[in-house]
């Protein structure tokens, strides 16, 4: 049985201790959740952790701001699986350059990841999502 | 890696625009977190996992942002669609109406075994009510398929609608595999799985053509 614990928020970059508490034998040690709502994103073992590069628009751009230039945050550590049916929720955005972004299903905060068509596999940014046990 | 689900059901969300389909899709809140980004890309499907009698289910679902507007929903993004929501407003005649397009527009262009449900949305807004549930039950029956009202912005009878559609798709998927597979007993049931795999005639490659 899942028990809910109250997520705490991870924000930046994996320290080496964090390192060492959410990666096991390279997979993630915890589920991985949304950081805005209850969605269940990727059960515990399930993604590979990964040291790759890769800029993201920022999350927190709103339709309201006035602002017309996307922000990107350059980031270095994401949750990589090689099947997109391997999530428990997602979702998709349509393709920009052969990148389709990765959202919550559920209230689409987002881009939380991308997805490489070349590949067809999936990186979820370790910063942009929340863990429980 | 292992495959971590039983099945695979792809689902279509369809019907005029404003009827709620999208907001059928937050489960925990009303509105989706609205970033300029993803607003202006759009989005292309969702996966979804449910679990029933033991088994995984993922569901991959679409939902036409838009395209509805210019009916330029055609065979293509019907292709492979195993179940289709079809959505009405409660509030706004005009859209119930339109349902009877969209199940010719279905019938002409998906599967003929494609599994159907039919949603009355927004059921929370009773006084501004303009589609008695008897009539989208009538609807419902006149065309063989089910009916729920529901109501995006509560929640309720949400999660019933996937799980019932789903539920009807497992059940179809399943009496296929029986008939083309049926049970003589353990050992040469798991055999014939096998065999299945492979065409089995010159009849069956032909058809694959």
């Amino acid at each position: 049985m899942e028990t809910e614990t109250k997520p705490a928020q991870k924000s930046g970059p994996f320290s080496l201790k964090e390192l060492e508490n959410h990666v096991d034998e390279g997979r993630n040690k915890l589920l991985i959740s949304c950081i805005r709502c209850p969605s269940k994103i990727l059960n515990a073992g399930i993604a590979e952790y990964k040291d790759i590069e890769f800029a993201l628009p920022k999350m927190t751009l709103r339709k309201d701001r006035k602002d017309e230039n996307i922000e990107e945050e350059i980031l270095n550590q994401y949750w990589m699986v090689a099947d997109k049916f391997a999530f428990e929720n997602i979702g998709f955005s349509n393709a920009v350059s052969g990148i389709q972004y990765l959202i919550c299903a559920d209230c689409e905060i987002g881009p939380i990841g991308w997805y490489d068509k070349s590949t067809q596999f999936c990186y979820v940014s370790v910063s942009r999502v929340n863990y429980r046990s | 890696m292992t495959k971590t689900y039983d099945y695979l059901f792809k689902l279509l969300l369809i019907g005029d625009s404003g009827v709620g389909k999208t907001s059928v899709l937050f489960r925990f809140s009303e509105d989706a977190f609205n970033t300029t980004f993803i607003s202006t890309i759009g989005i292309d499907f969702k996966i979804r996992t449910i679990e029933m009698d033991g088994k995984r289910i993922k569901l991959q679902i679409w939902d036409t942002a838009g395209q509805e507007r210019f009916r330029t929903i055609t065979t293509a993004y019907y292709r492979g669609a195993m179940g289709i929501i079809l959505v009405y407003d409660v509030t706004d005649a005009k859209t119930f109406e339109n349902i009877k397009n969209w199940i010719r527009n279905i019938e002409e262009n998906a599967s003929a075994d494609v599994e159907k449900i039919l949603l009355g949305n927004k059921c929370e807004l009773e006084d501004r009510r303009q589609v008695t549930k008897e009539r989208g039950e009538r609807l419902a029956v006149e065309h063989g398929i089910k009916f729920l009202e529901t109501s995006a912005k509560t929640g309720a009878n949400v999660e019933e609608a996937f799980l019932t559609l789903a539920r009807d798709i497992k059940t179809k998927t399943e009496k296929k595999l029986e008939a083309s597979n049926p049970p003589k007993g353990g050992a040469i049931q798991l055999k014939s799985v096998e065999q299945n795999r492979k065409p089995s005639s010159w009849f069956s490659k032909c058809s694959l053509l």
